[in-house]
Order: C-alpha cells, then sequence, then structure tokens
C-alpha cells in the first residue's frame, strides 16, 4: 500500500517535471498544449477518499498554475475534474474491475475502456480550462478548436504514456 | 442537530468541493497582475537555473530560425535607412536650396569713389575690395540696374568697368520676347547703350523694358538695364536696339557687387572644359 503511494507520488512528479519543463513550452500550430498531469488524478485508487482527491487535484492544480503564473486557473480545472471523476467512473465503470483499492489502467480494464476514461476526462478538464482562460464566448470557434487539438494532443501523449508504462511492467 | 450532522457527513465532499472551487476561482480572478508577476519572480528563483540551460538547448535549435529573422530585420532596418537616407538628402537639398536661393545673390553694398562718364573705356571705383570678398569679373549693379563688371581688385578697393565703356558686353533680353543680345555702348551718349543680335522676327516696340538674360551668369536674370528708344534694322537680319539707360551713370554713388555662386560654378566648369 505504502509501496503504491510512494511509486504513485514519484510519478506524479515526474508528470509534473515533464508538464512544466517540456510539454508547457510546446505550444503546438500556437495555440494548443497537451496537458497530460491531470493523469496524477485519473490514476489515484478507486479507493481514495473524495476530499483527499479533491485536496491533490486542487494542489495539483496550484502547483502547475504556480509555475506558469496563472494563479487559480488549472487549480479550478484540477478541481472540478478531480469532483466529477467518481461521477465518471461510476457512470463508465468498467464491469470487470473487482478490487477497488487498485487503479484504473490499461492492464486492469480494456484500451478502449481507458482510452474512453482518458477522453472524457480530458475533455472536461480542458473545456474548463480554456473557457475560464478566455473567459468570454467571444472566439468560441477558436476555443473550440484549442480544446480540441489540445484534447488530442493530451489524449495521444497520456496513451503513450500508459502503454510505455504497461511494456515496462511486462 | 444531528440532522444537520448527518447533512453535513453527507454533504462535506461538495462542500470542500464548493469551498475549494471558490478559492481557486478567486485566486484566478482576484490575483493582481502585481501579485502574478511577484509569483513569476519566485518561480524564476526555482526554477531560473534550469531554464536557462533548457534555454542554452532550445537556442541552439532555434539558431537557424533566429539567423534568417535576423537576415530579414537586417534587410528591413537596411531598408530604412535607405529611406531615411533618401529622405535626408531630400531634406538637405531643401535647406541648400533655400540656402542657395538666399545666398544665391549676395550683394555687397559699396560706395562709388571714383567714377567717370567722359571716357571710351570708363571706370568705376568701388571702396570694397578683397577684405569684403570681392573678385573680379563680379558684376555690379545700382537700384536702377546694371552698372558694370568689376575688373581688378585690391585688398580693399576695386575697379569696375562701366557699362559706358566700349570692351565691355554683357548679355541682355528683351523681356516681353525673351530674345536675347548682347548690350555695349557704342561711346556715344552715355545714357544710351546699344543692344545688338536680337533677331528681326522679334516683336520690338519702343518703352520695353530690356533686363539681364542671366546667361553670363555675371548677372542674375531679370536685372532691369534700361528701356528701348528707337530700334533699326542692321546688316539685314539684326536688329540694332537703342537702349536708354535707367541708371544714371552721372550721378551714380551707392552700388552693389554681386556675388553669384551660379557664377563660381559655372566659371569652374568652363575651366574644366579649358
Amino acid at each position: 500500500m505504502y509501496n503504491n503511494v510512494i511509486k504513485h507520488t514519484g510519478f506524479a512528479f515526474f508528470l509534473l517535471l515533464f508538464q512544466l519543463l517540456v510539454l508547457n513550452n510546446i505550444n503546438f500550430f500556437g495555440y494548443a498544449n497537451p496537458y497530460i498531469y491531470i493523469l496524477v488524478i485519473l490514476l489515484l485508487p478507486y479507493s481514495t477518499p473524495r476530499w483527499a482527491m479533491l485536496l491533490i487535484g486542487f494542489l495539483l492544480g496550484l502547483v502547475v498554475d504556480y509555475f506558469s503564473n496563472t494563479l487559480g486557473l488549472h487549480a479550478t480545472a484540477t478541481l472540478v475534474l478531480s469532483y466529477l471523476r467518481p461521477i465518471i467512473l461510476s457512470q463508465w465503470r468498467f464491469k470487470s474491475v473487482q478490487d477497488v483499492r487498485g487503479t484504473p489502467n490499461i492492464s486492469n480494464t480494456s484500451l478502449e475502456w481507458f482510452s474512453l476514461y482518458i477522453t472524457i476526462s480530458v475533455l472536461i478538464h480542458h473545456l474548463i480550462l480554456f473557457f475560464i482562460e478566455t473567459f468570454t464566448l467571444n472566439h468560441l470557434g477558436l476555443t473550440l478548436l484549442r480544446v480540441i487539438i489540445s484534447s488530442g494532443l493530451s489524449v495521444v501523449t497520456i496513451l503513450i504514456i500508459e502503454l510505455w508504462r504497461l511494456r515496462k511492467k511486462e | 442537530m444531528n440532522s444537520l450532522l448527518d447533512l453535513l457527513k453527507r454533504l462535506y465532499n461538495h462542500l470542500i468541493f464548493l469551498v475549494l472551487l471558490a478559492l481557486s476561482l478567486s485566486l484566478y480572478f482576484k490575483t493582481s497582475y502585481y501579485q502574478k508577476a511577484k509569483i513569476s519572480v519566485a518561480t524564476r528563483i526555482i526554477t531560473g537555473t534550469w531554464y536557462k540551460q533548457v534555454s542554452k538547448v532550445t537556442d541552439l535549435f532555434n539558431l537557424r530560425r533566429e539567423n534568417a529573422e535576423l537576415l530579414n530585420e537586417n534587410l528591413e532596418l537596411r531598408n530604412q535607412i535607405e529611406g531615411y537616407k533618401f529622405m535626408l538628402r531630400e531634406l538637405v537639398d531643401t535647406i541648400v536650396t533655400q540656402d542657395d536661393s538666399l545666398n544665391f545673390i549676395e550683394y555687397i553694398s559699396s560706395n562709388v569713389i571714383n567714377n567717370s562718364i567722359n571716357s571710351q573705356h570708363n571706370f568705376l571705383i568701388l571702396d570694397v575690395g578683397e577684405n569684403k570678398g570681392v573678385k573680379s569679373g563680379m558684376g555690379v549693379v545700382s537700384n536702377n540696374g546694371v552698372v558694370g563688371v568689376v575688373a581688378s581688385v585690391s585688398s580693399h578697393y576695386s575697379s569696375v568697368i562701366s557699362l559706358l565703356n566700349t570692351d565691355l558686353q554683357i548679355s541682355a533680353m528683351h523681356k516681353k520676347s525673351g530674345a536675347f543680345g548682347s548690350l555695349s555702348w557704342d561711346g556715344a551718349n552715355y545714357r544710351k547703350v546699344i543692344l545688338n543680335e536680337i533677331p528681326l522676327h522679334i516683336n520690338i516696340s519702343k518703352g520695353d523694358t530690356i533686363v539681364s538674360s542671366g546667361y553670363s551668369a555675371i548677372f542674375p536674370k531679370d536685372i532691369p538695364i534700361g528701356k528701348v528708344v528707337d530700334f533699326h534694322s542692321k546688316d539685314g537680319s539684326f536688329l540694332a536696339i537703342t537702349v536708354e539707360l535707367f541708371a544714371d551713370f552721372k550721378t551714380i554713388s551707392k552700388v552693389y557687387v554681386i556675388r553669384s555662386r551660379v557664377k563660381e560654378e559655372i566659371d569652374s566648369l568652363q575651366q574644366n572644359v579649358d
């Protein structure tokens, strides 16, 4: 159990560093950025208490904000995501998952389910993130385009990371 | 009370969410740019070293693009410089032209200290010389028109070939038609000079004004000389016009030496040709 916590924390740090030092500087096509640090929230064990999840989401967002000069922006998006995660999971819970102490990943679900889970979560997070950032509906099309491109990039990057982790495990 | 606690128990996750949401949103919308800037400064302290190293690497990748950008910028700046050069040249030209038009004719005022009208080769002596910048070849006029041309200069005095000198020929023009010929004194009447070489077909009538032509560059254009009092054909193809001078050489006392930049330039050009 504690071993898992340390592992997860270490992975969270890796994701954060990767996000802050590499991905935040990418800026695809001038207005799209993959945000993969939310994987920290998405990979929390099913049994994580909700208040803990909320706090982790909030703090995670704050750290990203702190390094992106957007205090409160990512915190809001990650907070909402971590609030909605149990609802998402209850709606699309993979049928065969028995061990509630485990974490949602490809190996104990399926690639299709995991991809869906990731895509829905990323879309929710990115929608909140980009719309709070612009805070206007004036450039709705452009904002939606940014959401879609960034989401696509995020989902692909997350899946690559997860598949790479899966292969390493095997 | 129990039911309230139950409610809190059931809802505390949502309450936590709402509190944190309010906190994060207020952080985002209430944080002033000043605070954000301060945070970014703190960030730089923490991550500055790392970012410096990263930028060292990324700078390398960007070198080619930056080079191209710099080249473009250089080109643009060069073009701008050329544009400014052109503008500057135009400005300088304007200034110089204005300067020229101001100094195109520089008058050196002087008094006539000696004058003669009764010789065939009359001269005037002026009380200005090299000290005032007078040089031989400069034109001399009075308020009433052309007087003569400086012949020789000493340090404080200059001698002027009077228009009433049969050796002097100046270029003059019939003002109305623009036809020009050479003006000289025939040595007879000190009030009258002869304008030769005006073609027969030019319509001349008595009273027409004769001015300097400006072709000789000794005198600027349109300096009055006199008016037509008589004309007759000479040698079958030219008119000989008798011109009564505006200037009364007998009473002349105040004259101006004309220092013409154009003349200096033309002279140097002619010297080159010679």
